[in-house]
């Protein structure tokens, strides 16, 4: 595998096969980033995804190298994907979505859609709680910095994300679901309230 | 103590209890399932990132969009590092091939131990029957560095040169157009120096830097070949 600054400086000189050599190192995680922040629209993540690449490409001669190019290319993937929603209205009023989206967890597992993977439970939820879920719990971003990127205050981050976690709970109840629980006094619960 | 609410087991799915909570879970068995699913489904998540997927372009679809954006040059030309002073002016590139041709003969004689052109006197006819076989092959990365420093200091002076003597230009070029070309300029010095703040090391950034400087003197003095004598520009 070629040393990827050499990569790197070969595709800012105009290379077209290094650029492809980039393009085909890194799409495979791009790519995955651009797909769990949009959903389940598979057109619509595709579209972006190439309009990602494309501002990869424009911004590369300003890469320092002061970052991995894998973390520097996620985080203009992460800001290209959130303003293309933006324009797509889909993450709009999202200290609305808060509240909104927390009436629309259905009660009962057992009768909502029952999810075979993350990604796809996480297609469930409005983009606002999915940008967020994806962001902290898969990408690993802070509250500050998703409050930062979506317009929103930290705290509103944490309950977007609870609200998130609590839905996916819900859809992912085969995969997360713990039966036994080793407590460790046997007592019954709430016979003493505890204060 | 009631239950904990979904919001709070969601919580400490990454968050330490409270004593009391604490104490709740250690005898509640339903809130202590509830928070091991929530931790599960972080450790799912957590796993999900290193999953990755089949991707969702292809280079034959990017490719077009990529030669739009030119990104890619379908030509030889240009490309990313050299887009800020893409333009199509027959005397750029005059200027393109004459850099293409003294640097490649400079650095020749400079890898052999010769001394660099006379930079001033360089004569572009004469140079471009340097034989192509001269091309030549850097022997460090330090060659190759001040190689690159004379052919950038050299191509300023052939662009400067041709917009001296070059006569077919001002058919061409309108004083209007040259305006908004020497406008645009100061821009990009302007945002080019920015950046040389942030990266005063940068060998692209200089680059940049100087071919902009470049570009900016020439194009003031095309300007002052169009403009009437009393509106010419003695200093730059």
């Amino acid at each position: 595998m070629e040393h990827e600054p050499l990569l790197i400086r070969r595709a800012i000189a105009g290379d077209e096969e290094a650029l492809r050599a980039l393009w085909a190192r890194h799409a495979p995680h791009i790519d995955m980033v651009v797909r769990r922040l949009v959903g389940g629209d598979a057109d619509l993540a595709a579209d972006i995804a190439q309009e990602v690449w494309i501002q990869i490409f424009r911004a590369l001669p300003s890469y320092r190298g002061d970052s991995q190019f894998s973390t520097w290319a996620h985080r203009i993937a992460v800001n290209r994907t959130l303003n293309a929603l933006r324009k797509t209205k889909r993450l709009a009023n999202l200290e609305t979505e808060v509240t909104e989206d927390s009436a629309s967890v259905d009660p009962d597992p057992d009768r909502t859609f029952v999810a075979q993977s993350i990604e796809a439970a996480a297609a469930q939820l409005s983009p606002g709680a999915r940008a967020v879920f994806m962001m902290h719990d898969v990408e690993g971003y802070t509250h500050e910095e998703i409050a930062e990127q979506l317009g929103i205050t930290p705290g509103g981050s944490k309950s977007q994300l609870f609200k998130a976690r609590g839905k996916l709970r819900k859809l992912l109840a085969h995969l997360v679901d713990v039966r036994d629980v080793e407590l460790p006094r046997k007592e019954p619960a709430h016979v003493a309230p505890v204060y | 103590m009631s239950h904990l609410s979904t919001d709070r087991l969601a919580a400490l799915a990454d968050e330490p209890p409270t004593a009391t909570e604490l104490a709740h879970l250690s005898a509640c068995a339903e809130c202590a399932r509830e928070r091991a699913a929530f931790r599960a489904l972080a450790e799912v998540a957590a796993a999900e990132s290193a999953r990755i997927g089949s991707p969702l372009t292809s280079w034959e679809t990017l490719r077009p969009a990529l030669v739009a954006d030119r990104i890619i040059d379908d030509g030889s030309a240009n490309i990313l590092a050299s887009r800020t002073r893409r333009v199509s002016r027959p005397w750029l590139q005059a200027a393109a091939a004459v850099l293409l041709v003294l640097g490649g003969a400079m650095a020749g004689r400079y890898s052999t131990g010769a001394s660099p052109l006379p930079i001033v006197e360089s004569n572009p006819v004469a140079t471009a029957s340097v034989p192509a076989d001269s091309v030549p092959q850097f022997r460090s990365i330090d060659d190759a560095r001040v190689a690159q420093l004379q052919s950038q200091a050299l191509y300023q002076m052939a662009t400067a040169y041709l917009a001296a003597q070059d006569t077919s230009i001002r058919a061409v070029d309108s004083p209007a157009a040259i305006r908004t070309r020497l406008a645009a300029l100061d821009r990009a010095t302007q945002a080019i120096g920015q950046a040389l703040n942030d990266a005063p090391y940068d060998p692209v950034i200089n680059g940049y830097y100087l071919s902009t400087l470049g570009q900016r003197e020439a194009t003031l003095r095309q300007l002052n070949t169009v403009m009437p004598a009393s509106m010419r520009i003695t200093t730059y």
